[in-house]
């Protein structure tokens, strides 16, 4: 019941968007995409009534099952059929993957959902989205907190929404979900790929948006007290795939998503047990189960910084060790610098 | 170029019957001769069958007498067959080869061998790169017999060739072929009645047209380059595509009990899943075919999910469920 008001709710917020709320930039919403789909706010009890009525008058006048069903959609919304056929579609294996299995139609149907995230319950500002080059190859480059990887998701949202030219961003995922069931399937679908410089590689050179995590699974797996203290940035590898493709550097700091699920100890023979590379433990989860998967509702920023151009070294200079330790450390300065101003510039963290 | 001799091994498969076909239309060979246990599927012209087992010794008698420039090993087997042990499978894989190569040694006129090789030899990994590269081959531990077969097999031809450097070895690794006429592990698995898949995966799959296939052979043959070389056709397709696209009902079963269920289903009467093919519908495998496309210079026709289309086009005639598009069309 409750997830129906508040879909409805959403679905006014998202009408009155561009005109009413003053957080977007003007040209938000301009350069999106056009997306045919419509979201019914609420059930369309009407249309379903008369849809019912002219399937069953279909069928006493003696017409075979599926020409009713056919016929009685007739009496459905323009919306909903199309909605209702786009499904039939997929259904029979009509839609299109990339190589990567990056499905932009599912991830487009998932974008409502995210949007309530990034609007409601995150209350995400960005800044600087202009930042990111509009075409072709980019490295984004961000802070990590959370197993879950909503800091990636609502960096894409944020590049969608308040970004002039929006696109879809690719993120390396820590490989340990691609063993999971659904997990590997909707990480893949919505445009992660497994965590490996193959794969970023490949991505940069076929002009991709891309963003890391250089902290990797220790930046997931800090402790609440650790919050916002950038750890080490493996050993530069993002540095050497972007200096070997000559992709500009985009860092990102992400505030906000180290308070979504504050973990304030660890069950390290939990996690090996199960195989994954820790166990957090907050003060929702495991303690209310599937509950304490639904992250905190924290106050966040998004900074975009300015590029980094990497192009001009040239990729030879991806062989000198000395240059890229200081490349990446750079870039890890400048994150943790912008770390902290945003902080500052948030104050509350939850209100 | 002076005209070519080729021999192929295997030549009683589907691939093998059809390569020597397209060699005999070829103005540039001269010669095709064909060894096997099994005669060719068809009738060919002007092949030289040679019946022998290739683990045989005989053979190496056999093949010096043949004079040829180039041996295309085609007699690995990927799928053990009705009444084929896992024994005498891995035997023809393995022994054979060794008998083919010590026959390649005797030859005097020999300067190429082109293996129709496996993709399988990189398994199937969930942290594996998307798209495995040549020199990836033991990124991870062997998993299963026919991955250990296959990377032995790698390892003979390897040697030889350094052994005797005026011999070019290709190792072509083939990711699994779909065609209409094809009978293969994908195939015979995308024609069970109920098609079983691991609950919450959707790996990603990749293929390679029969024609493609027997195309990226012939380009070897003409053009040998030294090493493995990947061979599919570009793209990759999703399982949970592929059976929608073959309006196949499917039977999702969670991970840990599906050897158990798959081993129940072929003591009834199903279709035997190899330890491979579990893996691959577990974390499917894609490949790079940069190699492929710039040294051996051949660019498959179809892509992944055209060769599907084309497999599944012919396949419609023979099917019983209609499609889930065909009870709703409007």
């Amino acid at each position: 019941m409750s997830t129906r008001v508040e879909q409805g709710r959403f679905t006014r917020a998202r009408a009155a968007g561009p005109a009413g709320s003053p957080s977007p930039p003007p040209s938000a919403g301009q350069g999106r995409r056009p997306r045919e789909q419509a979201y019914p706010g609420a059930f369309p009890i009407g249309p379903t009534i008369s849809f019912l009525r002219r399937l069953r008058a279909s069928l006493d006048a003696g017409s075979e099952l599926p020409q009713s069903l056919a016929e009685a959609t007739g009496a459905l919304p323009r919306d909903l059929r199309d909605a209702l056929d786009r499904m039939l579609h997929r259904l029979g294996g009509d839609y299109s993957e990339d190589e990567w299995g990056f499905d932009e139609e599912f991830a487009d149907s998932l974008l409502p959902f995210f949007e309530f995230l990034y609007e409601r319950w995150w209350r995400v500002q960005a800044i600087g989205a202009r930042n990111v080059p509009s075409h072709g190859r980019a490295l984004m480059v961000a802070n990590h907190a959370g197993v879950v990887p909503w800091d990636a998701t609502m960096m894409s949202v944020a590049m969608l929404r308040e970004h002039p030219l929006p696109r879809y961003a690719r993120f390396l995922v820590l490989d340990w979900a691609f063993t999971l069931p659904w997990v590997s399937v909707a990480m893949r679908k919505v445009g992660g790929v497994v965590a490996s410089p193959y794969n970023a590689l490949r991505l940069l050179e076929q002009d991709e948006l891309v963003a890391v995590f250089p902290e990797g699974v220790r930046g997931a797996g800090k402790g609440f007290g650790q919050r916002y203290r950038l750890q080490r940035f493996g050993r530069g590898g993002f540095v050497e795939i972007a200096l070997r493709t000559g992709s500009p550097i985009v860092p990102v700091a992400v505030v906000g998503s180290e308070e979504i699920y504050p973990k304030v100890a660890d069950a390290p023979l939990v996690a090996r047990a199960i195989g994954a590379p820790y166990f957090p433990i907050t003060p929702t989860f495991p303690a209310l189960g599937p509950l304490g998967v639904i992250p905190l509702p924290s106050k966040w920023r998004i900074e975009f910084c300015e590029p980094i151009p990497t192009a001009h070294f040239g990729p030879e200079a991806a062989e000198d060790r000395s240059f890229v330790f200081e490349l990446s450390e750079q870039i890890r300065a400048t994150i943790q610098a912008k770390v902290y101003d945003n902080l500052v510039a948030r104050g509350s963290a939850f209100l | 170029m002076r005209p070519r001799r080729v021999l192929i091994t295997g030549v009683g498969s589907f691939l093998g019957t059809e390569l020597a076909r397209r060699l005999e239309s070829d103005p540039e060979v001269e010669y095709v001769a064909g060894l096997d246990d099994r005669p060719p599927r068809a009738r060919l012209e002007r092949t030289d069958f040679i019946e022998a087992d290739i683990r045989n010794p005989l053979i190496g008698k056999l093949i010096p007498q043949a004079e040829v420039d180039t041996v295309v090993h085609n007699k690995i087997v990927r799928r053990p067959g009705p009444g084929m042990s896992g024994r005498s499978a891995h035997d023809i894989n393995v022994i054979g080869s060794l008998q083919l190569l010590a026959a390649c040694e005797k030859s005097e006129t020999l300067r190429a061998i082109v293996v129709r090789g496996s993709a399988g030899v990189y398994g199937s990994e969930p942290s594996a790169p998307q798209f495995y590269t040549e020199e990836m081959a033991r990124l991870y531990p062997l998993r299963t017999r026919f991955q250990r077969d296959v990377a032995e097999i790698e390892n003979y031809f390897d040697t030889f060739s350094r052994r005797h450097p005026r011999i070019v070895c290709t190792m072509l690794r083939y990711q699994p072929s779909v065609g209409p006429s094809l009978d293969s592990q994908i195939t015979r698995y995308l024609s069970m009645p109920v098609v079983p898949t691991f609950m919450g995966f959707d790996p990603r799959l990749q293929f390679i047209h029969e024609l493609d296939a027997i195309e990226a052979l012939v380009a070897a043959i003409k053009n040998p380059v030294r090493g493995p070389v990947n061979v599919a056709a570009p793209g990759t397709i999703g399982l949970t595509k592929l059976v929608r696209m073959a309006a196949k009902p499917t039977a999702p079963i969670l991970s840990p009990f599906f050897g158990v269920v798959a081993d129940a289903a072929r003591r009834v009467g199903a279709e035997s899943l190899s330890d491979d093919f579990r893996r691959l519908l577990r974390y499917g495998r894609a490949v790079d075919i940069s190699r492929l496309v710039e040294e051996v210079g051949y660019e498959p026709r179809l892509d992944t999910v055209e060769a599907v289309k084309d497999y599944l086009r012919a396949q419609r005639g023979k099917q019983l469920l209609p499609t889930i598009r065909d009870l709703v069309a409007r």
